[in-house]
C-alpha cells in the first residue's frame, strides 16, 4: 500500500526536473473574499432587474418553466396547478424553516398530500422515512441559494432541513426564489462560494452544493436529446417580487 | 523554394508562380540543387535526419531576402520547425530562425509582403477552396488566398462545405493507413463535388496529389488546380 | 480493451471499422453534431478564447506546486470527515476498491461514469470479486449490457443505433421496446431507479477537485451522479492525481468551457460539489467518503514529454473533429482512450511501445489542437513519440530503409536528379492517360484508390534554364 508520503515523494522527485523549464502565473483572485462578497451584493441591489431578465431568458433556453408572483402567499397557488397538470398527488418540500414557506397548511387541503424534510439531526429511522418519502414524490419544492442568469442555472447548497433528494428524485422540481439570490455570472458564483467556505459562521450544514441547469438529460443515443433520465423531467423556477 | 513535390510532379505550378511574380515586379532566383525542406522525415521522428537537411536547405538559401514557397507544409516546415531541429547548435538555430523570418508561403507574400489584393488573370471558372491543414492551423492563413481568387473577374469563388476539414493526406499517413486517408478524402471530394466548381484549389502539393488523384481516379469533371494556376493560367496549366 | 482485440493489427481493426456500416453512420451523425454544438457555443462566447488560456495557465501553474495542492486536498477532505488514500499503480487503485467492498460488506454498486474506473478495468475485478457493479449512465448501462468498452470519452454507447438499443433492452431486460429514445431512456431510469436505493456503494470519478475546499466536482446531465453520491451509504471517488484544482474560483473558469466544448452546453444539467461525508444536520448523504488518488503513470510525466497531456479535461472535443477518429470511431484504437488524447493518454499509461502503430494514426492535420479547451498541442506529442519510437528502433526495417535513403536523396543534389530519371524510367509501364495506377509496393498503397501524377517529363529545375532566360511573359 502505497503511503501519502511515498506518493508525493515521487511527485517531488518528478517536479524537481522541472525546475525553470515552465512559468506559470496565478490566476488572479481577490485577496479577502468577504469582500468581494459584498461588492458584488452591493452590484446585484442595482443589477437584478437586469440579471432576473437574462436568468429567464436562459432558464427558458434549458426547457426550464419560468414563473412570476408578487408575493411569496402566492406560491402555493402555482405548485397547485402544476400538481393539477401533472396529476400528481405527492408534493415534498423542504424544511419550512428552509424554504420560507409551510406548503402543509397552504396545500394540504387541496387533495394533496404534502411532506416536508426533517429538521434538526434526524436519527437512522427519520432518515428512512424520508427515503421513502422522497422516493414517492412526484413534485419536490426548494428554495435556492443562487440563481445564475448567464446559464440559467440554480445553486442548492445542502444541509439541515435541505435534502439533496427534494430537486433529484421527483419527476417536478420546483424552486422558488427572490431578488437576493440572483447573480450575474460564474464568475460571481465562485465570489460567492469562495466566501461561503472561508466564513465560519456560514459553515455549510450539509456537504453538498448542486449548480442545476434545465431538467435530467442525456443524448447517449444518436445524439437524440431525452428529458428526466434519472433526475426531474420537468423544472419551474418561482420567482417572487417581495423581499 | 520549389519543394521536393512542386519540383518532381507539378513543375507547371513552379512555372505558373515565377511568371506571376515576374509580373507583379519580383526578380526571381532559383537557388540550384534545391531537395525537399525534409518534412517527410520530421513527421515520422527521423529528427537527426530532418536536422541534417534543414542544415542543408538553409545554406541554400543563405542569401535570399524572400523565399517564396508554393505549399504551406513547406512553408510551415521551414518557419515553426527548423530552429527547434537545429536547438542544439547557436550558430545554426540563429541561421534557422534567419530563414523562418524570411521565409513566406506564396499566398501570404502576394498579399502580405506585395501588398497585392488583385490579380489580372485570364481564368474562367467557379472555384471551390480547400484550406490546406498547415497554412491554415499552422500560419494561421485562410484570407489571403481568397482574397486573390475573388479579385480574379472571371473566377467564381464557392464556398467548400468542411473546407478545413482535412483531405487525407498527412504525408506517409497516405500509404501507412491508405484506406483511412481513401475514406476521408471521399468525403472531401464529394463536399467538392457538391459545390458544382470546375476547380478545386488549393495551396500545398500534397493536398493536390491527394486530391487531384482521387479526383481523377473518379473521372470527375472537378480539376485540381494550384492557387498560382488559376492567378497564372496562362502558362498551360 | 481486452487482448483479444489488441491481438488483430491495427489497420485491420481501422479496416473493419470502415467496413462496418452501421458504425459509419452513427460516427457521421454524432461527430458533426457535436462539431456543430461546439462550434455555435464558442461563436456566441467571445470570452472564451482568454478563458482557455486562463484554463491552461491553471493546469500549468497546478503542477509546478502539484504536491502542495494535493497536500491540502487530503488534509481538507480527512478534515469534514472523509479518508483519502494513495494509489501509485492502477492495480493499487481497484484493490484499494475491494478491500473496502469487503471490509463494508459491499454486494453491489451503483457508478457514474468515470473513464479513470474505465482505465483500471474496475468492473471486471469487481465482478471477479463478488460484488455487482451497475452502470447508470445511460450510455454505459447500454455498453454495460452489451459487454463493450466505450467507444467515446463522453458518449460511450455512440456506435450504436437506438434499433441496436432497442434490441439489447428487449435481449437483456427480457420484453419489446420501441426503437424510440424517449421510450428506452424511460426504460433506463425505470430499472436504474432501484439500484440506486438499493445499493451499498457508489463509486464515481472526479472531474475536478478542489485543493483549497477539498471538494471533488462531478460534471453529469442526468442526475445518476447526484444519486449515487447522495443515496448508497458509501461513496467512492477515483481520480487521476493531475484532476486537482487550487481554488474555487479556479473551477469556475473551467466549469464556463468544459460543457461548451464537450458537448455545446454552456453548463452541464449537474454539476456537483461534494465536500465530505454526510454532515450531522443531513438527512441524505454517504456515511463514508473515500477518495483514491491515482497515480498509474502519470506522474512520470510531470517532466516528461506527454507532459500537456495532463492537462486533459476528458471533453471529447478532439475526438469530433479528428478525421481518423470520425472514420474508424474508439473501438478500433484498442484502448480505453480513443482519439487523438487516446494516443497520448495511452503511451502515458502503457510506454510508448504500446502505441507504435496509433502515433502514426494521425495526418497531423491540428483540428484536434485547434479545439481543445486547454490548448494541448497533440500533433507535437505525436510527432515526438515517432521521434521515440524511432530512436527506440521500433519502427519496421523497411521503413527505416526507406526513410535512410529518402534522407540520402534529400542531401545529395545529385543523388534527387538521378532519382527523377531513373523514376521517369521506371514509372513507364504504369502510366495510362498521363497518370500513374497500379504501382508497386508500398505506392500501390496509394494508388489502389488514387491515381499519382507521374514524374515530369522536365521537372521544373529542369526548366529553370529556359525560364531563367524568359522575360517575355507572354510565351509558356
Amino acid at each position: 500500500m502505497t503511503t501519502r508520503a511515498e506518493f508525493l515523494g515521487s511527485i517531488r522527485q518528478e517536479m524537481a526536473k522541472t525546475r525553470g523549464l515552465f512559468d506559470a502565473s496565478p490566476v488572479p483572485r481577490s485577496a479577502d473574499a468577504r469582500q468581494a462578497e459584498e461588492v458584488v451584493r452591493r452590484q446585484m441591489l442595482e443589477r437584478w432587474p437586469q440579471a432576473l431578465e437574462r436568468f429567464r431568458e436562459e432558464y427558458e433556453g434549458v426547457a426550464g418553466v419560468f414563473h412570476r408572483v408578487s408575493s411569496i402567499g402566492e406560491v402555493p397557488g402555482v405548485i397547485r396547478r402544476i400538481a393539477h397538470e401533472r396529476r400528481a398527488k405527492n408534493v415534498l418540500s423542504w424544511h419550512p424553516g428552509a424554504l420560507g414557506l409551510d406548503l402543509r397548511e397552504s396545500l394540504g387541503c387541496e387533495g394533496l398530500a404534502v411532506s416536508v424534510a426533517p429538521d434538526g439531526h434526524p436519527d437512522a429511522a427519520a432518515r428512512a422515512t424520508h427515503r421513502d418519502v422522497a422516493a414517492r414524490a412526484e413534485i419536490g419544492v426548494t428554495g435556492v441559494d443562487w440563481a445564475l442568469a448567464e446559464t440559467g442555472t440554480l445553486v442548492l447548497v445542502s444541509g439541515t432541513g435541505r435534502p439533496r433528494s427534494t430537486s433529484l428524485l421527483p419527476a417536478t422540481h420546483v424552486a422558488v426564489f427572490g431578488r437576493d439570490s440572483l447573480v450575474e455570472s460564474l464568475e460571481q458564483t465562485g465570489v460567492m462560494l469562495e466566501a461561503l467556505h472561508v466564513d465560519p459562521a456560514r459553515s455549510m450544514s450539509g456537504a453538498v452544493i448542486n449548480f442545476i441547469t434545465g431538467p435530467s438529460r442525456t443524448a447517449d443515443i444518436e445524439l437524440t436529446l431525452t428529458r428526466g433520465v434519472h433526475g426531474p423531467k420537468e423544472v419551474h423556477a418561482i420567482f417572487v417580487e417581495s423581499r | 523554394m520549389i519543394t521536393c513535390l512542386g519540383d518532381m510532379f507539378f513543375p507547371e505550378v513552379g512555372v505558373a508562380m515565377v511568371t506571376l511574380l515576374r509580373r507583379l515586379g519580383v526578380t526571381v532566383e532559383f537557388p540550384p540543387g534545391q531537395t525537399c525542406c525534409g518534412m517527410p522525415l520530421f513527421n515520422s521522428g527521423y529528427h537527426h535526419d530532418a536536422a541534417l537537411v534543414a542544415k542543408r536547405t538553409i545554406g541554400l538559401f543563405a542569401g535570399a531576402e524572400h523565399i517564396v514557397v508554393p505549399s504551406g507544409s513547406c512553408a510551415w516546415m521551414v518557419k515553426t520547425e527548423y530552429a527547434g531541429l537545429l536547438k542544439d547548435d547557436p550558430a545554426l538555430k540563429a541561421a534557422a530562425e534567419s530563414m523562418a523570418k524570411r521565409t513566406y508561403e506564396l499566398s501570404q507574400f502576394l498579399v502580405g509582403v506585395l501588398g497585392v489584393t488583385s490579380v489580372e488573370s485570364s481564368f474562367r471558372g467557379k472555384v471551390a477552396y480547400h484550406d490546406s491543414c498547415h497554412l491554415l492551423r499552422g500560419l494561421g492563413e485562410s484570407r489571403a488566398p481568397r482574397t486573390l481568387l475573388r479579385s480574379v473577374k472571371g473566377c467564381e469563388l464557392v464556398e467548400l462545405p468542411g473546407s478545413d476539414e482535412c483531405c487525407g493526406f498527412g504525408g506517409s499517413f497516405s500509404v501507412r493507413l491508405p484506406e483511412v486517408s481513401s475514406a476521408v478524402l471521399d468525403k472531401k471530394i464529394a463536399n467538392a463535388e457538391g459545390t458544382g466548381a470546375d476547380c478545386l484549389v488549393a495551396c500545398d502539393a500534397g493536398c493536390l496529389m491527394q486530391m487531384g488523384g482521387g479526383l481523377t481516379r473518379r473521372g470527375s469533371r472537378v480539376r485540381a488546380l494550384h492557387l498560382a494556376q488559376v492567378l497564372a493560367p496562362e502558362t498551360g496549366a | 480493451m481486452s487482448d483479444a482485440s489488441l491481438r488483430t493489427p491495427f489497420p485491420q481493426r481501422a479496416h473493419a471499422a470502415l467496413e462496418d456500416a452501421h458504425l459509419q453512420e452513427a460516427l457521421g451523425i454524432a461527430t458533426t453534431k457535436f462539431i456543430g454544438l461546439r462550434r455555435e457555443s464558442f461563436a456566441g462566447f467571445p470570452e472564451g478564447e482568454a478563458l482557455r488560456d486562463r484554463a491552461r495557465a491553471i493546469k500549468e501553474g497546478t503542477l509546478l506546486q502539484l504536491d502542495r495542492h494535493l497536500e491540502r486536498l487530503a488534509d481538507n477532505i480527512e478534515r469534514l470527515g472523509g479518508h483519502v488514500h494513495w494509489a501509485a499503480t492502477g492495480e493499487e487503485a481497484r484493490d484499494i476498491v475491494l478491500r473496502l467492498c469487503r471490509d463494508k460488506g459491499v454486494r453491489m454498486a451503483v457508478k457514474s461514469k468515470s473513464m479513470a474506473t474505465e482505465e483500471i478495468e474496475l468492473n471486471e475485478a469487481l465482478e471477479a470479486a463478488g460484488v455487482k457493479p451497475v452502470e447508470t449512465d445511460l450510455g454505459e448501462y447500454i455498453i454495460q449490457l452489451a459487454h463493450e468498452k466505450p467507444s467515446h470519452i463522453i458518449a460511450p454507447a455512440i456506435h450504436k443505433t437506438k434499433g441496436q438499443v432497442a434490441d439489447l433492452f428487449s435481449k437483456e431486460l427480457g420484453g419489446r421496446f420501441e426503437a424510440d429514445p424517449e421510450v428506452l431512456t424511460a426504460v433506463a431510469r425505470k430499472e436504474l431507479r432501484q439500484k440506486f436505493l438499493e445499493a451499498d456503494m457508489g463509486i464515481t470519478g472526479a472531474n475536478f477537485a478542489v485543493a483549497e475546499t477539498g471538494t471533488i466536482v462531478l460534471v453529469t446531465n442526468e442526475g445518476n451522479g447526484r444519486m449515487v453520491t447522495s443515496l448508497p451509504r458509501i461513496h467512492v471517488a477515483v481520480m487521476g492525481m493531475e484532476k486537482v484544482i487550487p481554488t474555487m474560483t479556479d473551477l469556475m473558469v473551467f466549469l464556463a468551457i468544459l460543457a461548451r466544448s464537450a458537448t455545446g452546453q454552456k453548463l452541464s444539467s449537474y454539476t456537483t460539489l461534494v465536500r465530505g461525508p454526510r454532515q450531522p444536520g443531513e438527512t441524505e448523504g454517504p456515511e463514508e467518503l473515500h477518495l483514491i488518488l491515482m497515480d498509474n503513470g502519470r506522474t512520470r510525466q510531470i517532466a516528461g514529454t506527454l507532459r500537456e497531456a495532463l492537462y486533459c479535461l476528458r471533453c471529447g472535443a478532439c475526438l469530433n473533429v479528428c478525421p481518423v477518429y470520425r472514420q474508424i470511431g474508439g473501438h478500433a484504437y484498442g484502448y480505453t482512450y480513443p482519439g487523438p488524447i487516446g494516443i497520448l493518454l495511452t503511451a502515458m499509461l502503457k510506454g510508448a511501445a504500446s502505441v507504435k502503430d496509433l502515433a502514426h494514426a494521425s495526418s497531423l492535420c491540428g483540428a484536434c489542437k485547434d479545439v481543445c479547451p486547454v490548448r494541448i498541442d497533440i500533433p507535437r506529442m505525436l510527432v515526438d513519440l515517432r521521434a521515440e519510437l524511432q530512436r527506440k528502433g521500433i519502427a519496421s526495417w523497411p521503413e527505416r530503409v526507406i526513410f535512410r535513403f529518402a534522407r540520402r536523396i534529400m542531401t545529395s543534389p545529385g543523388l534527387f536528379r538521378l532519382g527523377a530519371r531513373l523514376g521517369r524510367v521506371a514509372q513507364r509501364p504504369f502510366v495510362r492517360s498521363g497518370r500513374l495506377s497500379g504501382l508497386p509496393l508500398f505506392l500501390g498503397q496509394w494508388t489502389r484508390t488514387r491515381d499519382l501524377p507521374p514524374i515530369a517529363s522536365r521537372t521544373f529545375s529542369e526548366r529553370w534554364p529556359g525560364l531563367r532566360q524568359t522575360k517575355d511573359l507572354d510565351r509558356p
